[in-house]
């Protein structure tokens, strides 16, 4: 753990924690949770083709969870040293002596606990990559030009972590990570563009030329849009707006959310959410995803859960504190408040692309969606916004472009519409999905869409 | 220190180390250099269905250099406030802006005047002053007036959350400014069950001050009157008008409108596709400032001057001087929102619209506080001059396409305008319109204007800025809802 940080005397993160978890447990504390993260992300963001700004952030931090009396709460300091730590100890007690309980908090998890190191979430390749990821950049860029692009946007990024957690419940664990993340969205003319992304740990399974490759096709098959009508479709969602939906699915299951009535899935544990093709994991343990971390915010060890089997919805998302008001397990999602999915994965079908057309008569390929908005969280009412290539189907066959569309349904209906699902997963996070979602392409029927009056 | 200025920096702010990081950036290489110096104290409290959840304190320090090497610019960022720190990023971000520079777009910023400055917003209540216990006491009286409501309200999620922001700017320039700006934000999402059937209400309140703006608002009285609308409105709905109709919007609905089918649009670095891979472009071109959007009655301005307003300041994050900005002036596109990147570019002068959310983001173009200018008539006449209609109070799902072209607005709290005055509740009316055909249809506004609050997303890492949008109430005529 790199020093981070300056004012008053330096010291590690770990003896910092320590003496944090120390002082607070000998003036009453009840519960403590430190953790320590520091990290370094770079990024190139290009435009029209060309890199535009590269930017570097740099960040160290330890944060802390304190729970007296049931007061909790949460701050962080920034630099890591016992004066600063003595510092927020007294404000600790000063704001907690001041503050109200939460009469249902049921405390942490308690250790110890054996962890087991996630395969390919570190990779020192990615540590290294400096300003050679610049032609990795330049690469992609080309492969857009080379396929027929005028101007291509986006992001490259790479992010290196450590992190290190201490509890007063007999918790201490440590991990690092590395990531590299690429967006790019292909122009061949203003009102004809695709987007693609891609993610990865490791840079041996990064493909940022692929995802250029297919942000170009999407774009040139998307010239001369036509104007569409409004109705009832049956819909082929690619991966990067079915990952939009799904991820309002995975907050969802949050019990947080079911508990604020911002949530679609309240009340239906052990009921039908979804059609039979419908299987739904969030997997904080995953090999190569992107979220996955040995342990959650209270240390206990990631594993994966089964949100929804066949249609049925099987779990919330709990914590050690939600899990223990409900009398259930913990899932291992801490969110010291919010439990909170790491990599949801939508389980794969056995239909490839072409399949999946001629199932449908009358019905839309949407490439992307964004500004999705909710009517009613409970209800599942919604309406999002395909961008980029959409793409008309009738009679089991791609009849051309078509624009200016908008998804007008609901969650429940949309997850119960799903009629087929691809062989072919593809892993997306980015600007419109923040949780890290890997599915394959899906077919909903009757997706109810609308467009501006005439 | 700012030049003849009052406000002093906190004890904690080393404004130095600003000077030291530009001076540095110069040492190495670069031919242009900012700095931005910032310390934001920040509390926040939630209370869900009475129970308060985990509060939080923090302070959140840092710097941001923006430097340009071999033309081409680059960020960077710590919040390791040490020289040795500082050097460092400095160092990284001109290695890897040098390497970019090899395929890098060659960057110019439009001349500016260097301005030296310093101003505070005064708190009358000081947020300092107040106890967690004290602060949360407006969450528990919101909750026992919603309580007091004779309504089942299952889900009752308040937040709440207030910010001290000491920022120093300095540049290569030599422009130097100092800011001290406390800002405080309310949001709320309340579920009201009827019958078996639920209805959702989420709005957000901000402003630049002390606690006194959450006392203002008096928000135990509009809780408990959004609940009465609500239940009203699950009680009474009738489904809207299928036939062409007015509209009449009050100041929530055209506050949404204006932000986001004039302000987004209107910035320029979407116009010139800088966004395209986040947020999106804009129907606009260079060529679209002078053409006609709208009818006469439109005039739209974006003014982060206005005293009090959430998206508050006085000189951008760049060091220009703020001023207001027409955007439409009589239905005519009067202008876009710049920074010094884009406007010279396309060779004019910033406006003074760059803005970062803190010291860890670049600085680029977002509204401040975007208001459709107040007409001459009051809301009660707008509505005597509609003979079949729908009145729309507020909204609550809405999106617009990223070229802002398609936007939609599903009305919460509405009714039915018959004969001039207004009778039964509507359920969920639906405005689903193009903005030029928006514009167009808008042919009155009243004197009415009130200032809402929202939290604007923008830029990868996510930018959400506080900002102001408003006006008074719009009559829009002969358009059809959708369903």
């Amino acid at each position: 753990m790199p020093k981070a940080g300056a004012g008053g005397e330096q010291g590690d993160a770990h003896s910092v924690a320590a003496y944090l978890v120390k002082q607070l447990k000998k003036k009453g504390a009840d519960d403590v949770v430190v953790s320590a993260i520091d990290e370094e992300v770079t990024q190139l963001k290009f435009v029209n083709s060309i890199i535009s700004t590269t930017q570097s952030w740099h960040s160290g931090k330890l944060n802390m969870f304190v729970a007296i009396g049931k007061k909790l709460v949460g701050t962080s300091i920034r630099s890591i040293s016992k004066s600063a730590a003595d510092d927020a100890v007294s404000k600790i007690l000063k704001f907690t002596a001041a503050a109200v309980p939460n009469k249902e908090y049921e405390g942490i998890a308690v250790g110890p606990f054996s962890y087991r190191e996630i395969a390919e979430t570190y990779d020192k390749a990615i540590t290294e990559l400096g300003e050679t990821a610049v032609d990795l950049l330049k690469g992609a860029i080309g492969v857009a030009s080379r396929n027929g692009v005028k101007r291509a946007a986006g992001v490259f990024e790479t992010t290196v972590s450590s992190s290190y957690l201490l509890t007063s419940n007999n918790v201490e664990s440590e991990d690092r990570g590395t990531k590299a993340y690429f967006s790019i969205r292909a122009f061949v003319d203003k009102y004809a563009s695709g987007h693609h992304v891609c993610n990865s740990r490791v840079l041996r399974k990064f493909t940022p030329e692929r995802s250029a490759e297919i942000a170009s096709a999407i774009a040139r098959q998307a010239v001369n849009p036509a104007p569409a009508k409004a109705g009832t479709y049956d819909i082929i969602f690619s991966p990067l707006p079915f990952s939009n939906l799904i991820e309002s699915v995975g907050r969802a299951a949050s019990i947080f959310n079911v508990e604020s009535k911002l949530s679609c899935l309240a009340g239906k544990l052990g009921k039908r959410v979804g059609s039979e093709n419908v299987t739904l994991v969030d997997d904080g343990s995953l090999p190569n995803g992107f979220d996955s971390a040995q342990f959650d915010e209270e240390g206990v060890p990631t594993q994966r859960n089964v949100l929804i089997e066949k249609g049925i919805l099987k779990t919330y998302l709990h914590n050690s504190s939600t899990a223990r008001r409900y009398g259930t397990k913990t899932t291992a999602n801490a969110g010291l408040v919010t439990p909170t999915p790491f990599n949801l994965v939508f389980e794969k079908g056995n239909f490839n692309k072409e399949e999946m057309i001629k199932e449908v008569k009358r019905g839309l390929i949407i490439t992307n969606v964004w500004y999705t908005r909710f009517q009613n969280y409970e209800a599942g009412d919604f309406s999002t916004i395909p961008r980029d290539g959409i793409f008309l189907i009738e009679n089991g066959k791609v009849v051309g472009p078509v624009k200016e569309l908008r998804i007008s349904d609901n969650l429940l209906h949309i997850l119960k519409g799903v009629a087929a699902v691809g062989k072919d997963s593809e892993a997306v996070f980015g600007w419109e999905v923040e949780t890290p979602t890997i599915t394959p392409p899906i077919l909903v029927r009757d997706v109810k869409v609308t467009k501006s009056v005439e | 220190m700012p030049a003849k200025s009052s406000v002093k920096p906190d004890d904690a702010l080393d404004l130095d180390l600003a000077h030291f990081a530009i001076d540095y950036a110069g040492k190495i290489g670069a031919s242009y250099a900012d700095a931005r110096l910032e310390a934001t104290s920040v509390n926040g409290f939630v209370l869900k269905n009475g129970v308060p959840q985990a509060a939080g304190f923090d302070r959140v320090a840092g710097i941001g250099v923006r430097i340009v090497m071999k033309g081409s610019l680059g960020f960077a960022c710590t919040n390791g406030l040490s020289r040795e720190n500082v050097r460092a990023v400095v160092e990284k971000a001109a290695r890897l802006t040098s390497a970019a520079s090899r395929i890098g777009e060659k960057v110019k910023f439009s001349d500016e005047e260097t301005n030296k400055a310093g101003y505070e917003v005064k708190q009358r209540v000081k947020l300092v002053d107040l106890s967690p216990k004290e602060k949360l006491a407006v969450l528990f009286d919101t909750e026992k007036a919603i309580k007091a409501v004779k309504a089942n309200v299952p889900g009752r999620f308040f937040s709440m959350s207030d910010f001290y922001t000491e920022k120093y700017f300095a540049n290569s320039e030599g422009s130097r400014i100092l800011s001290k700006i406390p800002r405080t934000d309310f949001w709320y999402f309340i579920t009201v069950e009827e019958a078996g059937r639920t209805a959702q209400r989420y709005w957000q309140y901000g402003a630049a001050g002390g606690f006194e703006t959450i006392y203002e608002y008096k928000f135990p009285e509009l809780l408990a009157g959004e609940v009465k609308a609500t239940l009203s409105n699950m009680k009474k709905a009738i489904s809207p008008p299928k036939e062409k109709v007015d509209l009449v919007v009050a100041p929530q609905i055209t506050g949404i409108m204006v932000h986001e089918s004039v302000g987004h649009p209107y910035e320029a670095d979407r116009v010139l596709g800088r966004e395209a891979a986040q947020a999106g472009e804009s129907f606009l071109h260079p060529g679209s400032v002078g053409t006609t959007i709208g009818s006469g009655a439109v005039n739209i301005v974006d003014d982060p001057t206005i005293p009090g307003s959430f998206g508050y300041y006085l000189y951008d994050d760049e060091g220009v001087k703020a001023s207001e900005r027409w955007l439409i002036r009589k239905g005519i596109i009067g202008g876009l929102l710049h920074n010094r990147e884009t406007s010279a570019i396309l060779k004019t002068k910033s406006n003074g619209a760059a803005r970062a959310t803190g010291y860890d983001r670049e600085q680029i173009v977002r509204m401040a506080n975007t208001v459709f200018k107040p007409g001459s008539y009051k809301e009660d006449e707008l509505i005597e001059s509609v003979r079949l209609g729908v009145y729309f109070r507020n909204f609550m799902e809405w999106n617009i396409d990223d070229k802002r072209l398609n936007a939609k607005y599903t009305g919460a709290e509405a009714y039915l305008i018959r004969d001039g005055r207004l009778a039964e509740p509507v359920w969920r009316p639906t405005i689903e319109i193009s903005t030029p055909k928006l514009w167009s249809a808008v042919d009155a506004a009243a004197d009415n204007t009130e200032y809402h609050a929202g939290t604007c997303g923008k830029a990868e890492p996510m930018q959400a800025i506080p900002v102001w949008f408003g006006g008074p109430s719009l009559r829009i005529r002969n358009v059809r809802l959708s369903f």
